[in-house]
């Protein structure tokens, strides 16, 4: 990773348990400014506790992160469960993230334009006029000028999946997470989704983007990350990942014999 | 239509008729007092349970209040707290002696009831991913509640609710048993002196069809704006 950039997302040690199930079991990760890390991976391996542990969606039982500087409440009570140490740092945090999920989870009340001026609005405190302004660019940018005034079950799933990428980018935020965005595509929507997060890696955004999309990974990461039973196995810039000199195991997850 | 039956009877008609038009305030006004008192106490009834203590006490209320007719509830308030020396000498006296006063309170307390577990199954119906969205980008606490979760309850809730106030609006007939005089209170009064039982229920019948058709239209008209994609 470069020198010059700034980190945006430090995690160390991140440990969850459910139960006395050990989901993960001490992942370390950075990404600086502009970076976009593919995490691949099983299913069940944990690339989606640990995403959501970045967020605190999840609350990890160890490890610490920080996210553009800040570091995440968390504490620990006298059993040694996690717990969150102030509410409003919490929320400080998480809206320097953005989340896109695999089922969009745009708010079905509200209109294409007011799911993504809503955060704007309610939580960073800008004028509605404003966020709206900004919004129907944000729908422009995303290819879908004209919806402003739909509801979420009027539109396809990728064209969903492009208002969610638009409401996450309502805020500006410093580290976007995609939880396997594409999964719940029709083939023929994929490719759409896809093209608009290479458009978002190419403006320099930061990404961590938990997928399936080989070719995706390969073309569009600066890093690819191998998560195997809540560690990580294997990880490095797509060239190694995907050349030769990768490691056996993930060669074996890539074509499995 | 009563040409026939000279002016002797459909002047009676009339009258029955003017009669009890003129009580159709008393309903409606028991009717918007319960509805208005039922969905606030239910809303309360469904904050509480999501805590150990409240959802105990809320547990109670709704297991009592949904489990013995209204009715009884009507006689218990108006006959039985009659009975209780601390409420005959208590300063809040004339309310209870007012039959109108313990029909509301005995309604609102039994819809709050059926309403709370209306409001409870809509809680539970929001899609946890739209609050976990919702989370993801640092909303806080309250703003969720109000921006996201409130209105996704009264969406969800809306067609059981509309029931439920149907329901009541029909309900407030029973006030009519402890002399309060809303339209069926008309209608029996008018009856007890003319003894023409038929015709006279047919018009107050008449008049709880009108209102709930009313109601019905109202409600119709709130879910389509609510959610205007619905509709088509
Ligand atoms: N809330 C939860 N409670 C209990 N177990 C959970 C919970 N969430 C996840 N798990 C378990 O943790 C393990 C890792 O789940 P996770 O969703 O992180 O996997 P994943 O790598 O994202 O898999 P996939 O590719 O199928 O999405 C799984 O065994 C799962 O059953
Ligand atoms: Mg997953």
């Amino acid at each position: 990773m470069t020198e010059t950039r700034p980190t945006v997302l430090r995690a160390r040690g991140i440990t969850k348990r459910f139960g006395d199930r050990e989901v993960l079991r001490g992942i370390d990760l950075d990404a600086a400014r502009g970076d976009v890390v593919s995490i691949l991976g099983g299913s069940g391996s944990g690339k989606s506790t640990f995403l959501r542990c970045l967020n605190l969606l999840e609350l990890p039982d160890a490890g610490t992160i920080e996210i553009a500087g800040s570091p995440a409440p968390l504490a620990h009570d006298a059993r040694g469960r996690a717990r969150i140490a102030n509410p409003r740092a919490l929320n400080a945090l998480r809206a320097k993230t953005a989340m896109v999920f695999q089922n969009f989870n745009l708010w079905s009340h509200m209109t294409v334009i007011d799911n993504i001026a809503a955060a704007p609005v309610h939580v960073h405190g800008m004028a509605r006029a404003e966020a709206v302004a900004r919004a129907h660019d944000l729908l422009d940018k995303v290819g879908m000028t004209g919806f402003a005034g739909h509801w979420p079950r009027q539109l396809s799933g990728g064209q969903q999946q492009r208002v969610a990428i638009a409401r996450a980018l309502a805020t500006d935020p410093d580290l976007m997470l995609f939880d396997e965005p594409t999964s719940a595509l029709d083939p023929e929507r994929v490719r759409e989704v896809l093209d608009l997060m290479r458009a978002l890696a190419g403006e320099g955004r930061t990404m961590l983007i938990v997928t399936h999309e080989m070719a995706f990974a390969r073309d569009v990461s600066s890093h690819v990350v191998h998560v195997r039973d809540g560690v990580i196995e294997s990880m490095g810039p797509p060239a190694l990942m995907f050349g030769p000199d990768a490691s056996p195991v993930f060669r074996g997850f890539l074509s499995p014999p | 239509m009563m040409g026939e039956s000279g002016t002797g009877e459909s002047g009676f008609l009339a009258d029955t008729a003017l009669a009890i038009v003129a009580a159709v305030p008393v309903t409606l006004a028991l009717f918007v007092a319960c509805a208005v008192g039922a969905s606030l106490l239910a809303g309360v009834l469904v904050a509480a349970q999501q805590g150990r203590v409240g959802g105990l006490v809320a547990r109670a209320w709704i297991f009592v209040f949904r489990g013995t007719p209204l009715l009884l509830q009507i006689f218990m308030v108006y006959y039985g707290l009659a009975a209780l020396g601390p409420v005959r000498h208590g300063p809040l006296w004339p309310a209870f002696r007012d039959p109108l006063f313990c029909a509301f309170l005995a309604m609102t307390c039994c819809c709050s009831a059926y309403i709370a577990e209306v409001l409870r199954a809509a809680l539970a119906a929001i899609p946890p991913g739209q609050i976990e969205a919702a989370r993801a980008c640092g909303m806080a606490r309250w703003t969720l509640g109000r921006r996201i979760v409130v209105p996704q309850m009264v969406r969800l809730a809306l067609p059981a609710y509309g029931n439920e106030l149907v329901m009541m609006l029909k309900s407030t007939s029973l006030a009519s048993s402890v002399t309060v005089l809303d339209v069926t209170g008309v209608a029996q009064q008018v009856i007890a002196h003319s003894y023409r039982t038929v015709e006279v229920f047919c018009l107050a019948a008449a008049v709880y069809l009108g209102l709930t058709a009313a109601l019905t239209w109202l409600l119709r008209r709130i879910e389509r704006r609510l959610d205007p994609a619905g509709g088509r």
